[in-house]
């Protein structure tokens, strides 16, 4: 029963997406503009300094839990939480999700949302983009230590360095803010499920980015998080296709954008 | 944060470390077996810095924006001195590096205003509100709403790092988080498409004329603002959907980059207006960092509930 109201809202708001983005489209009178048939991002293996080439638009597929379907490894991380945690959780709600007010979801959030990233690299770093948040990563590849506490300071999407192992880059990600959730309030995997997700100062990531072909993007997180977890919580690997695009679409989360972005997450 | 508090999160994150082997000691079934070791991570010593400074433009202890302007106005680009960096894939000037702040080299040749069409007047006066505005003469601006800076000064806001990279340029402010991933048109390679969404900040493509970088901007979305908020009895200097801007980036030496722009729009203006040139001058950090901008949804709830009330009093004087 869940399942089919799940199924109803969630074609509902489709459509509804479907008709607001068709309607802003006749009223920009600009017609429906076309996604670029090519990219001029190079798609060679490797960059011309020899490193694992993950420039490209990269788009996922949407993941995440709800009874009886989970396909992020919620029904896992749910069951991590500690006590403490767990009664804290009970006292928020959907309206707590701090993507409510527009504040960015990090990694590995931010991968099971099924909106394009875009990946940029030179010498030394990478940099990340995402479509759904206007907001970047800026990923130090060279191995070099997190930025020094002189000007270290809590972030939504935290401080990030990185190193090859192979062909895979690594990135180690630290000094979040405790305002993230990690998954979404919809993401309820068990019956008892609050749908809250919270982390603590504390949350330290590694990420796996892997290109396994010219289309084909891996990504896989760890998180541990003291405070809040018992073990550390192992995302499934998630798979980005590539999309013949040279960038994301500017989306900025306003209020005058559109319902689906701001308002209707205010509840207004 | 203080080193303090730093060091007790520290502690925490090693006792829990202890704690985790522990468990994991203790029951081999609760830790799974893809968990890897996890060596804590460490930063880098005080004072660490990956930036190759040059500190004739702006010295440590300038600090000041007012002495930091004036520095980088009267600075005289030296390429011999300091070389204009180059990338290793194309030889192309490397714009890699964070900028602060923008000094005038030379200003506008004329002003915006008189090139406004008197028949956009009336668009003007209800302050864009087609764009979402609701009392321009309040505090309504686009800052207010979190967009991102005007694209008459490329989107940037205060302090911006720029990047260089096989066929873009980026474009990553610091204030608000805003970024512009800029397309290189390649001879070779397929040109980059302008087609997407009309945005703020448009759609850019660049192409090279000699060690320039044009960027063709286009796409806009009717809402930026090509002036900065006027005096109240003044409507703003609003944009349209024609919008077109003509930047040219370049990079005279080692420590700064310029910027103009042209700017085309003929549903405002009737004829096309040059900005000021703009310098900016490296200072020593190689990251921007993470600054979002949110509009407060109390605040805006009572703004609206102000404007509404403002509305009604004019409607009940018998308008304007």
């Amino acid at each position: 029963m869940s399942r089919r109201w799940t199924a109803i809202v969630v074609g509902a708001l489709v459509v509804a997406a479907a008709l607001f983005i068709g309607a802003r489209m006749a009223m920009n009178d600009t017609g429906a503009p076309e996604r670029a048939a090519t990219g001029t991002g190079s798609f060679a293996a490797r960059t011309p300094w020899g490193e694992p080439n993950l420039t490209g638009v990269w788009k996922g597929v949407p993941l995440g839990a709800s009874a009886g379907r989970d396909t992020f490894n919620l029904a896992k991380l749910e069951a991590l939480y500690t006590p403490a945690a767990r009664t804290r959780m009970k006292e928020l709600s959907a309206k707590d999700d701090p993507t409510m007010r527009c504040a960015p979801p990090a990694f590995p959030r931010a991968a099971m949302l099924g909106h394009p990233v875009q990946i940029i690299q030179r010498p030394g770093f990478a940099f990340v983009f995402t479509e759904a948040y206007p907001v970047f990563r800026i990923i130090p590849t060279s191995g070099r230590p997190h930025t020094s506490k002189q000007y270290l300071f809590p972030t939504y999407m935290g401080d990030s360095t990185a190193r090859w192992e192979g062909d895979t880059l690594v990135v180690d990600v630290m000094s979040f803010n405790d305002e993230g959730w990690l998954a979404s309030p919809d993401d309820k995997p068990t019956n008892g499920s609050t749908g809250v997700w919270l982390t603590s100062d504390a949350m330290h990531v590694t990420e796996r980015w892997h290109r396994v072909d010219a289309d084909t993007l891996e990504y896989q997180a760890r998180v541990e998080d003291p405070k809040t977890l018992m073990t550390p919580w192992e995302t499934p690997t998630v798979t980005f296709t590539r999309q013949a695009v040279e960038r994301i679409e500017e989306v900025l989360c306003r209020p005058e954008d559109g319902p689906e972005t701001y308002l209707a997450r205010l509840g207004s | 944060m203080s080193v303090r508090k730093l060091a007790v999160i520290a502690m925490l994150g090693l006792s829990s470390v202890a704690i985790l082997a522990l468990v994991a000691a203790m029951g081999a079934s609760r830790a799974s077996a893809q968990i890897r070791e996890y060596t804590p991570p460490k930063t880098a010593d005080p004072g660490a810095d990956w930036t190759k400074r040059i500190e004739e433009i702006l010295p440590p202890g300038v600090e000041s924006r007012a002495e930091a302007t004036a520095r980088i106005a009267a600075y005289k680009p030296d390429p011999g001195k300091y070389p204009v960096p180059r990338t290793s894939w194309d030889g192309k000037p490397d714009f890699s590096g964070v900028y602060w702040p923008d000094a005038t080299v030379s200003p506008p040749p004329m002003p915006l205003e008189p090139l406004y069409r008197p028949e956009a007047r009336e668009y003007r006066e209800h302050g864009g509100a087609a764009a979402g505005l609701i009392d321009w003469r309040g505090i309504d601006t686009p800052n207010y709403h979190c967009w991102p800076p005007s694209p008459v000064v490329g989107s940037m806001g205060g302090t911006v790092q720029l990047v260089s990279a096989p066929g873009y340029l980026l474009l990553l402010n610091e204030g608000g988080s805003y970024f512009r991933i800029i397309p290189i048109a390649d001879e070779r390679g397929p040109q980059p498409s302008a087609a997407r969404k009309p945005s703020y900040q448009g759609s850019s493509v660049g192409h090279w004329e000699g060690d320039t970088l044009v960027v063709e901007v286009t796409n806009f979305n009717g809402k930026p603002w090509l002036g900065p908020a006027q005096a109240p009895n003044r409507p703003p200097q609003t944009s349209s959907d024609a919008l077109r801007i003509v930047e040219r980036w370049s990079r005279p030496d080692a420590q700064v980059f310029e910027y103009r722009a042209v700017v085309e729009d003929p549903k405002m203006l009737t004829a096309p207006w040059t900005g000021a040139a703009d310098r900016r001058g490296m200072v020593p950090y190689d990251t921007v960092q993470e600054s979002l901008c949110f509009l407060d949804p109390e605040l805006d709830a009572r703004h609206r509930e102000f404007a509404a009330r403002q509305t009604k009093n004019k409607t009940g004087a018998g308008g304007r």
